[in-house]
Order: structure tokens, then C-alpha cells, then sequence
């Protein structure tokens, strides 16, 4: 490592790191410079900062849907003499339904693990893996049966905005289902550590978001497209 | 390998981010005085063009779709990856960990991965000026219905503009995940007794700023989708052949449009509200009412993007409200510059470079702030809509002021940044002459708008009317070259500084919290 007083530092460790004099000492485990008499944990605790993470996302996802969801409402708007109404297939009622339990699984799951119970948890959050992709598959299902009622991305606006809004909530749920698949493969393992349930519970906390928002789009396609 | 180039080191990073910015803002600036020649110059036949673009500069003379692309990519490199990055990415990166008293980021790995989606997007941004019927011309709005259409739109809507949207959409996503790692830094990562309103300024500045960028780039990755799905899918939304409405990519847009302008500005900002409290040994006068001013810019800014649309068909009542608001930003921002002055007031300043570019930076930001004040009248902005009084006014306070405030971040930083200190009297003519030229450049520019002249026009010589203004147009091109000409002095300065500067050591700053 270069000192200080060195007036030749070669160009290329600058750019890199390899010669950062030791003015900021980092702690060895990585976590932040905690307070030494334990009033708070310390900063940087990876899984407080998680959640607030996991919080944060779910703002900008919700912009992201605001915002298609405000535009499908100022084009009604203009002009509803071209707004036709889409028949609902009613797999998507199973659907919901599908979600809201596997939302419920998850999260019981997620108790029981903090109780200790590592098959119930086990299970259970099989179960909710099960039924996450369960409900993708029904919305494919549900995307085939629009089209072959001749709702296409293509020619009506409303269906339009139907396709992009489930494509949209569809992308989100394979991300979290990557999440909870992810703790799946550890759990079977038994490598379910500390950082292991920090994965728990964030992603048990986003697919609670992604049901929130597969009920508000519903509500959205029933009462108001 | 992976410790230099995938680095999860925040000041790595921050060094990443800085040189990405830096070849941008040169590679921008090359573009600008192509441009300026061009629009003074129109018919001289330059053998450069021709040996760069054998097609659409044939003869030397570029066509005005060439322009056009030129102008579509110095905006977009200019707002994203310059105006966007530097202050925000690099300096934000760099200092925010150290003024909050902790380690790092709160995700270093996501840290990395901003910024190298961030790299994806501007290789695919260049990737779209190389397209073979050549680059976007749709400017950095990229307004439909032309945008939304495709290649039979004309030249560069093909493949161009679809990649264009591409490097966008990604674009998006980094600044996402950068500011979701900056909130999370700020909320959770602060020493332990350090509160909110203990924060020095510019972390204020960064937090705010980020979450004015988790609201805003995630509605333009909406619009995004929505325009490629126009464009390759055969959908409608924003054309009105098939039932949409362009208007609506104007608001999504703009939503995005206008708070993009504050994420630009507000860590200039914090920067100054800095550097000016050390240069003048005092705490900066009034620390509430910054941090209050600095959020109030950032909520108003999210409701005032109608006043990009006064003459787009929107009713007159909305334009009132919407011009009411953008009035009511002078307020906060008002209170920030005055702020500013009473820290200077009787204050025995020491003038350093840094502090230079942060008097430079209060100077232009009131001039181009100004300018706002009439653009942001519907009445006013119906003779000045698209004229370069626009041009002038974008320029000066989204351009050279957050500029300043990154040079200012540059010459205080540096050390921090590469332990070495920048040549301060290099400096302080750098900043002189930068100074001059930038308001010799910029203020003629409001002349041009005044006598009407229209932006994007490849060659307005060709109107009799706008004929007389082709000294002025020729002044402003001369003095934007002797402003890059300028730079070189930077350039020198810092390349300089990098291998020979003295070597100091950088004593923290986090003294300087406010209690
Ligand atoms: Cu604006």
C-alpha cells in the first residue's frame, strides 16, 4: 500500500482501490460503525436496511403502476365512445383467490419459523410457492382465453392497458417468486441463516404488496374499465 | 478484476461514476460545437463531416437529420449521464457514506449493479446514434406521434429511436435502484446519534433528491413501456390513428421531465450550502429553513410539469394552476439563495476554487432562475415556447449552474477522491474564464429567443426574417468555443493534478454537522 507522503502514485491504483490509505478503517464484518454502548443497534444492520429497502422498491413500483394506471384513466376519459368493455375471464377470480392464500401461507410460514418451527415453515412456504406459481400460470391461462375472445394487445385500448397492467404485476410476481424460491432452495438445504430470514420476511413483505395491488387492479378492471 | 472493475466500494464507485461522466460531458461538449458550427456555418463544407458521416454529411454539409441526431444525443448524454450522474452518483456516492459517519452504502452490491446497468445504458444510447438509417432525431422528449411510429416515420425513427428507448428504460431502472440504496442509506445508516436534522446539507440534498428520482424515473420507464410497445407491438396509446392520445406521453413525460430538472440542481445545491460554510468558517445561515426549502422545491416540483404543455391544447384553467405553482417555486428557492448571502455576509471568505465555482454557481442559478419566472407564464410562454429563450434558460440553470456545482464538488473533493489536491490557480482562471464565457454564450441566446428564432432548426438562415440574427447566432458560436476551449484547462488540470498533485491528506468533514 502507497504512503502518504508518496508523490508518485501510479494513475492506475487511483483508479482502482488497491492503494486507499487506511483514512476511514472499515470494520472487518462490514456493518457500521456501532454505537459502543448498545443504545441502538448499529447502523448498517443489514436487515433493518432490507426492509426499509423492500419498502422503498414497493414506492417506486407503485409510481410505476400509478402511472399506467393514470394514463388508461385520462384516455377514457377522452374519448369513451371507443372503450370497449372486457369480459373478465373468470379464472382470474381463482386467481385472487389462489394469491391471497399464498400470501396467507407465507406469512404463517414466516411465524412459524420465528417460533422455531422449521417444518411447519417448511411446508408452508412450499405451499405458497406452490400457489405463486400457480397463479402465473393462471394468468397465461387467462391471457389465452381474452385472445381467443378476440381482446387483443392490438386494437382495443382497453385491452391494451388490461395486457400491460397483468404483464406488469405478472414480471413483479416472477421477481418475488425468484425471492421466495431462493429461500426455498436454502431452507431445503437447512442453510437458513441470519441473513436467510431476512429473505423471509422481505419477500413475504412484497408479495403482500403484489396482492394489494392485484386486488386494486381488479377492482380497477371490475368497477371501472 | 472483480475488485477494480465490479467493485462494491463506494468510493470506487464514485470514482466510476465520475470518469463515465466525464467522458460524457466532453463527448456532449464535442457535439454542442459541431452543432454551433453548423447552425452559423450551414453551407460550408467541412471535410471532417464527410470523412466521419460519407452519407448524411456528403460534401461536408450535414443534413439537417444529422443535426438533428447530433442535437437528440447531446441532450440525452447531457441530462442523463452528465447532469444526472455527477452530482447525484459520483459525489453523492462518494461523500454521503462519510458525512453520515458510516461505512458504506447500505447495499454495496446493488451499488454495483447501478452502476453497471448504468454502463448498459449508455452503450446502448451510442449504440443508437450508429444505426444505419441513422440516430434518433426525436431530441431528448422524443415526442410522439412521430416517436411512436417507427421507421416510417422517417430517417432515424427506425431501429435508432427504438434503441434510444431501450438505453431509457434502462436508464430508468439504475436510477431506481440508486435511489433506493440512497434512502435506505440515509435512513439507516447515519451514526447513531446523529438525527435528520443533524444531517450536514448535502445529505439532505442527496435524500431528497433520490426520492424525487424513485418518484419520477419509474413513471418514465411507464412511459417507456408504453411507447415500445407502440412502436413494436403495433399498440396505440400514444397515437391517435388507433385511439391514443401523444398528449398522454407528454404528461408522463413531463412528470418525470420536470422533477429531473430539480435532480439535477438540489445536490449542486447541498454542495454549495457546503463548501460555502467552510470557506467561511460559519455555519450555513439558516439550517431549517435550507432543509425546508430544499423539500418544498422537490414537492412543488412534482406538481408543476404542466408548464411544458402550456401550448400543447391543455385547458387554460390547468395552465393557471400549474403556473401559479411554478411561481411559488421562487419562493423556496429564494430562501436558499438569500440563506447563501447571509452566510457570506461579513464573512472572511477565502476565496478557493471550490468557493469560486460556488459564488459562480449563486450567480447563474438567480440569472437562470429568472429567466423561469417568464417561460413559467402561459401568455408569456406562448411567444417563448420553443424558441432559444428555452434554450437560454434550461442552459444556464439546469447546464452551467448544476456545472458549477459539480466543479465546486471537484476542486473541494478531490482529495477525497484520489488523495491529491487539483492546481488551484490553474483553477481559478478556469473558473474566471468559464465564468465570462458561459454568460457571454448564454445571454445572447435570450436575444435570439426574443427576435423569435425557433430551437431545433438545423438552418434558420433560410428564413428571411431570422437573417439578421445571424451575427448574434455567430457571436454565441464563437464564444461556445472559446467556453470549451476553456475546459482544457480542466482537462489539464486534472490530468495533471491526478499524477502530480501534492498529496494531502483528507482530514473528514463530518466536523462540520450541524448541532
Ligand atoms: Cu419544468
Amino acid at each position: 500500500m502507497a504512503t502518504l507522503t508518496d508523490n508518485d502514485i501510479p494513475l492506475s491504483e487511483l483508479l482502482g482501490d488497491g492503494g486507499q490509505p487506511p483514512i476511514f478503517p472499515e470494520p472487518p464484518n462490514g456493518g457500521g460503525g456501532g454505537d459502543p454502548d448498545g443504545h441502538r443497534p448499529p447502523p448498517g444492520n443489514s436487515r433493518s436496511a432490507a426492509v426499509i429497502g423492500i419498502f422503498v422498491m414497493m414506492c417506486a413500483s407503485t409510481m410505476t403502476f400509478s402511472a399506467l394506471v393514470s394514463a388508461m384513466i385520462v384516455r377514457r376519459g377522452l374519448n369513451r365512445t371507443d372503450w370497449h368493455h372486457i369480459p373478465l375471464p373468470s379464472i382470474l377470480w381463482w386467481n385472487t383467490l389462489i394469491l391471497l392464500v399464498s400470501s396467507v401461507a407465507l406469512d404463517t410460514a414466516r411465524r412459524q419459523l420465528r417460533k422455531g418451527n422449521r417444518t411447519t415453515f417448511n411446508r408452508l412456504w412450499t405451499a405458497g410457492a406452490v400457489m405463486g406459481t400457480w397463479f402465473l400460470i393462471g394468468q397465461i391461462i387467462a391471457w389465452y382465453q381474452l385472445e381467443a375472445g378476440g381482446f387483443r394487445l392490438v386494437g382495443n385500448l382497453n385491452s391494451a392497458f388490461f395486457y400491460v397492467l397483468t404483464w406488469a404485476h405478472a414480471a413483479h410476481v416472477i421477481g418475488a417468486l425468484g425471492a421466495v424460491l431462493y429461500v426455498e432452495y436454502r431452507a431445503l438445504q437447512f442453510k437458513l441463516g441470519p441473513s436467510g430470514r431476512t429473505w423471509v420476511d422481505v419477500s413475504a413483505i412484497f408479495w403482500h404488496f403484489l396482492d394489494l395491488l392485484w386486488l386494486g387492479l381488479m377492482a380497477l378492471f371490475v368497477f371501472w374499465a | 478484476m472483480s475488485v477494480r472493475i465490479f467493485s462494491t466500494d463506494h468510493r470506487v464507485i464514485a470514482r466510476q461514476y465520475f470518469f463515465l461522466s466525464l467522458f460524457a460531458v466532453l463527448f456532449g461538449m464535442l457535439l454542442s460545437l459541431l452543432m454551433r458550427f453548423h447552425l452559423v456555418y450551414p453551407q460550408t463544407p467541412v471535410r471532417v463531416f464527410e470523412a466521419i458521416w460519407p452519407e448524411k454529411a456528403s460534401g461536408g454539409v450535414m443534413t439537417p437529420e444529422l443535426y438533428l441526431s447530433l442535437l437528440t444525443l447531446h441532450g440525452t448524454i447531457m441530462v442523463f449521464f452528465v447532469l444526472t450522474l455527477a452530482p447525484l452518483n459520483a459525489f453523492g456516492n462518494l461523500v454521503l457514506p462519510e458525512q453520515l459517519g458510516a461505512t458504506g452504502m447500505a447495499f454495496p452490491r446493488l451499488n454495483m449493479m447501478s452502476f453497471w446497468t448504468t454502463v448498459i445504458s449508455f452503450l446502448l444510447l451510442i449504440a443508437s446514434f450508429t444505426c444505419q438509417d441513422g440516430g434518433p432525431l426525436s431530441g431528448w422528449t422524443a415526442y410522439p406521434p412521430l416517436s411512436a411510429l417507427g421507421a416510417i416515420a422517417g430517417p432515424g425513427q427506425g431501429r435508432g429511436q427504438t434503441l434510444w428507448f431501450f438505453s431509457i428504460g434502462v436508464f430508468c431502472i439504475s436510477a431506481t435502484l440508486t435511489s433506493i440504496n440512497f434512502i435506505a442509506t440515509v435512513i439507516e445508516m447515519r451514526s447513531p446519534d446523529m438525527g435528520l436534522m443533524q444531517m450536514p446539507l448535502p445529505c439532505w440534498n442527496w435524500f431528497v433528491t433520490s426520492i424525487l428520482s424513485l418518484l419520477s424515473f419509474p413513471v418514465l420507464l411507464a412511459a417507456g413501456l408504453l411507447i415500445l410497445l407502440d412502436r413494436l407491438a403495433g399498440t396505440s396509446f400514444f397515437l391517435p390513428a388507433g385511439g391514443g392520445s401523444p398528449l398522454l406521453w407528454q404528461h408522463l413525460f413531463w412528470f418525470f421531465g420536470h422533477p429531473e430538472v430539480y435532480i439535477a440542481i438540489l445536490p449542486g445545491m447541498g454542495i454549495v450550502s457546503h463548501v460555502i460554510s467552510v470557506f467561511t468558517r460559519k455555519p450555513v445561515f439558516g439550517y431549517k429553513a435550507m432543509v425546508f426549502a430544499t423539500i418544498a422545491i422537490a414537492f412543488l416540483g412534482l406538481l408543476v410539469w404542466g408548464h411544458h404543455m402550456f401550448i400543447s391544447g391543455l385547458s387554460p384553467y390547468s395552465a393557471i394552476a400549474f403556473s401559479v405553482l411554478t411561481m411559488v417555486i421562487g419562493a423556496p428557492s429564494a430562501v436558499k439563495t438569500f440563506n447563501w448571502i447571509a452566510t457570506l455576509w461579513g464573512a472572511r471568505i477565502e476565496l478557493t476554487t471550490a468557493m469560486l465555482f460556488c459564488l459562480g454557481f449563486i450567480s447563474i442559478f438567480v440569472t437562470g432562475g429568472l429567466s423561469g419566472l417568464f417561460l413559467g407564464q402561459p401568455q408569456i410562454d406562448a411567444y417563448f415556447h420553443d424558441t432559444y429563450f428555452v434554450v437560454a434558460h434550461f442552459h444556464m440553470i439546469m447546464g452551467i449552474a448544476a456545472l458549477f456545482g459539480i466543479f465546486a464538488a471537484t476542486f473541494y473533493w478531490f482529495p477525497l477522491m484520489f488523495r491529491r489536491k487539483l492546481h488551484e490557480g490553474l483553477g481559478k482562471i478556469h473558473f474566471y474564464l468559464t465564468f465570462v464565457f458561459a454568460y457571454a454564450t448564454f445571454v445572447p441566446m435570450h436575444f435570439a429567443g426574443f427576435a423569435g428564432n425557433p430551437r431545433r432548426y438545423a438552418d434558420f438562415t433560410t428564413f428571411d426574417f431570422l437573417q439578421p440574427l445571424l451575427p448574434l447566432q455567430k457571436g454565441i458560436t464563437h464564444s461556445a468555443f472559446a467556453l470549451a476551449a476553456v475546459q482544457i484547462l480542466f482537462l489539464g488540470n486534472l490530468i495533471w493534478s491526478l499524477r502530480r498533485g501534492p498529496v494531502i491528506e483528507w482530514t473528514g468533514d463530518t466536523g462540520t454537522w450541524q448541532r
